[in-house]
C-alpha cells in the first residue's frame, strides 16, 4: 500500500488526485523507467542544462520516492531580496522548501517544514504559500485539512536560520474550535506587518447553534509584528463570505492591505468584495468589487488576483464568473476612491478556461490564466502597457494535455515569471518579462 | 454468574457481528463506485438511449452537494428504479471517503462513479463543454437526449419543474 501511494504520489501528484489503478501505475512507472532513464541521458551529462523535467523522468533517474519540486502538490514560488527563487509544495502530509539560485534550472535538496505528518492541502485554490523576509526569515502558511467535514486548521511556520530548520508548525486561527479555517493567504508588508487572512466558520457554527441561517462562510485575519514570532488576536472581516475560494492580497500604503475576495450578496449571488485591513484591526473601504451576478449556491473554487495599479488606491483584478453580467474571466480596474470599477473587460469566455493571476513589472502589466480547448490546456499570456486600457492579443506560454496547477505570476527585482506544475512537464518556472 | 459470563459472551458476538456487518457494508458501498473516465459519459448515454435520465455531480469538498445528495438519496428510496447518474468530481482515490458520504445519505446501493484521470478539464468537457466545473451540478435529459443543466443545489421542486417525467 505505501509502494502504491508513493509511486502514484510520483504519477499524479496534482490537485490531491491519484490514480485510479495500482496494477496500471506500477506497469506503466516499470515502462517508463528504462524510457525516462534514456531521455535524461543527455541531462545528466550536462548538469548545468537541467530544465523543468516530468515527476515520472525525476523519479525513474533518482528513485520512486524522491522528494522533488517537480513531484511537489501544488508549489508557490518567491524571491528573496537576493533574487535567489524560493518554492514551497506539500509531498507525502510534509510541507518542503527548496531553493535555486539559477531562477528554476536547478534546485536544492527540499527541506522539511512540518517534522509530524500531518494533512496539508494541495490544490488550485489550496496550497502552502511562501515570503522571505529582507532578513532572510522564511515565512511559511498553509491550511491542514482535518477530517472530510471541511474543516482546517491554518498553519503556520517559518525558518530564522536561512531555511536550515523551521520552526514547528502553529495554528494562527485562535477560536480553538474543530470548524472551518481555510484557505489561507500570507503577505508580508514593506514595513514588515505579516498578515495571514483565511475564510472561518466560527459565525457559522455559532449561528448554527442558535438554529439561526448563515450564508457561507466569514473573512478572518491576523497579524504579526514580529515575523511569526507572534500573532495580534484575531479578527473578522466580513461575514457571509464563499466557502472555497483563494483570497487574493495587495499592499495599500506603507502598513495597509487590500483583499479581494469572493462574498456572498443578497440571497445567493457570489461576486467579489474588496476591504483595506489594518494591523491594528481595522477594516475599511468595505465595497462590493464585481457586480456579475452569479445567482449560485455552490462551490465555484474560482478565487480572482489583484495587484496594486500606479495610482494609490487603484488595483488591476481579475476574477471568474458564471453570471448573467459577466461570464468567463474578466480584468479591470478598481479605484476604492469612488468603489467603481473601469475597463472591465472580457479576457476568456471559454468554459474550462480560469483561475488568471497578474503581476506588474517596469510599468508592464501581466496577466496569465488558465484555457481549455477540449483536449489540451494553454497557459495563456496577455500584456498591457497603459494600465489595463488596452491589452496585447493572448499568446500560449505553454501548453499540457495532461493534468495541471493553476498558473501564477512571481515578480522580482529583475523581472516577471510564471510558476506552474503539471505531470507533463513537472515545475515549469519561466521569464516571461525577456521577450 | 455463568449466565451473566455467558450473556456478555453473546453480547460481545453479536456487537463484532454487527462491526463486521458494517465493515462488509461499507465495502461493498465502496465497490459500487465505478472509474468515471474520457468514454464513461458517452457509454452512459448509450446505455439510456431512448430514455430520460438525470445526472448529478458532486465531490466530497463541496458543502451544498450533501444538501442535493440528500434529496436524491430519498427520491431514490421513494423510487428505486429512477433513472439517476451520480458523479463524482473527485479522485477515485478517494474512494472511500466517497462511499462514506453516499453512505450516509442512503446511495451506497446504487452504482455511482468518480473522476477517474487526473486530467479534471477533459473529463469535464466529456460530460458537458460548457460546464465551468462548479458543483453541485445536475443535468436533465429527456427521452430523445436534449439536455437542461442546472448549477447549484437542486431542490424537489426545481427537480419536477426540470425533470417532469
Amino acid at each position: 500500500m505505501l509502494t502504491f501511494h508513493l509511486i502514484s504520489d510520483c504519477l499524479r501528484p496534482l490537485h490531491g488526485r491519484h490514480l485510479p489503478d495500482c496494477i496500471k501505475t506500477v506497469r506503466r512507472f516499470l515502462l517508463a523507467t528504462p524510457l525516462a532513464l534514456t531521455a535524461l541521458l543527455p541531462a545528466l551529462l550536462t548538469p548545468s542544462l537541467a530544465q523543468a523535467q516530468s515527476c515520472e523522468a525525476v523519479r525513474a533517474a533518482q528513485g520512486a520516492e524522491t522528494i522533488s519540486v517537480h513531484c511537489g502538490g501544488a508549489p508557490s514560488a518567491t524571491f528573496d531580496h537576493n533574487n535567489q527563487l524560493w518554492v514551497a509544495f506539500v509531498a507525502d502530509k510534509h510541507v518542503y522548501v527548496s531553493r535555486s539560485q539559477d531562477q528554476g534550472n536547478t534546485f536544492s535538496d527540499p527541506v522539511q517544514v512540518n517534522a509530524v505528518a500531518e494533512d496539508a492541502e494541495f490544490n488550485g485554490e489550496n496550497r502552502p504559500k511562501i515570503i522571505v523576509a529582507d532578513n532572510g526569515t522564511v515565512l511559511l502558511s498553509w491550511t491542514t485539512k482535518t477530517s472530510n467535514r471541511f474543516t482546517g486548521e491554518i498553519r503556520f511556520s517559518r525558518s530564522t536560520d536561512g531555511g536550515r530548520s523551521f520552526e514547528p508548525p502553529r495554528t494562527v486561527n485562535d477560536d480553538g474550535l474543530a470548524i472551518g479555517h481555510r484557505f489561507d493567504s500570507l503577505f508580508l508588508t514593506d514595513t514588515g506587518k505579516l498578515y495571514v487572512i483565511w475564510i472561518d466558520k466560527r459565525d457559522l457554527e455559532a449561528s448554527l447553534a442558535r438554529s439561526e441561517d448563515y450564508p457561507g462562510a466569514a473573512i478572518y485575519y491576523t497579524v504579526s509584528d514580529n515575523l511569526g514570532a507572534s500573532f495580534r488576536p484575531n479578527v473578522r472581516v466580513s461575514h457571509n463570505s464563499c466557502e472555497c475560494c483563494r483570497i487574493a492580497v495587495a499592499p495599500h500604503g506603507d502598513n495597509n492591505i487590500a483583499i479581494l475576495w469572493r462574498q456572498i450578496f443578497g440571497d445567493q449571488i457570489r461576486d467579489h468584495a474588496i476591504a483595506v485591513l489594518s494591523p491594528d484591526g481595522m477594516v475599511s473601504d468595505l465595497s462590493r468589487a464585481t457586480v456579475d451576478d452569479w445567482q449560485i449556491d455552490a462551490c465555484p473554487h474560482h478565487g480572482p488576483t489583484m495587484v496594486p495599479a500606479s495610482s494609490d488606491g487603484q488595483y488591476h483584478m481579475s476574477w471568474f464568473s458564471a453570471g448573467t453580467i459577466h461570464s468567463g474571466i474578466h480584468y479591470a480596474r478598481y479605484d476604492l476612491a469612488s468603489a467603481a470599477p473601469a475597463d472591465i473587460i472580457k479576457v476568456d469566455g471559454t468554459p474550462g478556461a480560469g483561475h488568471p493571476s497578474l503581476a506588474t513589472f517596469d510599468g508592464t502589466l501581466y496577466l496569465v490564466w488558465k484555457g481549455f480547448d477540449g483536449m489540451s490546456t494553454p497557459v495563456q499570456l496577455m500584456r498591457s502597457h497603459d494600465e489595463g486600457h488596452s491589452w496585447s492579443a493572448p499568446q500560449t506560454v505553454i501548453t499540457t494535455d495532461q493534468a495541471s496547477d493553476h498558473p501564477l505570476l512571481i515578480t522580482s527585482s529583475e523581472g516577471v515569471f510564471l510558476s506552474w506544475s503539471s505531470q507533463q512537464h513537472g515545475y515549469v518556472f519561466k521569464e516571461l518579462s525577456n521577450d | 454468574m455463568i449466565n451473566k459470563r455467558l450473556g456478555h459472551a453473546l453480547l460481545s458476538a453479536v456487537l463484532i457481528l454487527g462491526v463486521a456487518d458494517i465493515a462488509l457494508a461499507d465495502n461493498a458501498s465502496a465497490d459500487k463506485i465505478q472509474d468515471f473516465g474520457p468514454q464513461t459519459f458517452a457509454q452512459l448515454k448509450t446505455q439510456f438511449a431512448g430514455k430520460a435520465f438525470v445526472v448529478s455531480l458532486w465531490s466530497v469538498d463541496c458543502a451544498p452537494c450533501r444538501v442535493e445528495l440528500d434529496m436524491l438519496g430519498q427520491m431514490k428510496k421513494a423510487a428505486p428504479d429512477f433513472p439517476l447518474v451520480v458523479i463524482s468530481t473527485d479522485s477515485i482515490e478517494k474512494r472511500e471517503d466517497a462511499a462514506d458520504i453516499l453512505d450516509e445519505y442512503q446511495l451506497a446501493d446504487e452504482i455511482t462513479w468518480m473522476f477517474a484521470d487526473s486530467f479534471v478539464e477533459r473529463l469535464r468537457f466529456s460530460i458537458d463543454p460548457g460546464w465551468y466545473g462548479e458543483l453541485p451540478r445536475s443535468y436533465f435529459y429527456d427521452a430523445e437526449h436534449n439536455m437542461m443543466s442546472h448549477s447549484g443545489i437542486l431542490t424537489i421542486e426545481k427537480f419536477k419543474e426540470l425533470f417532469p417525467y
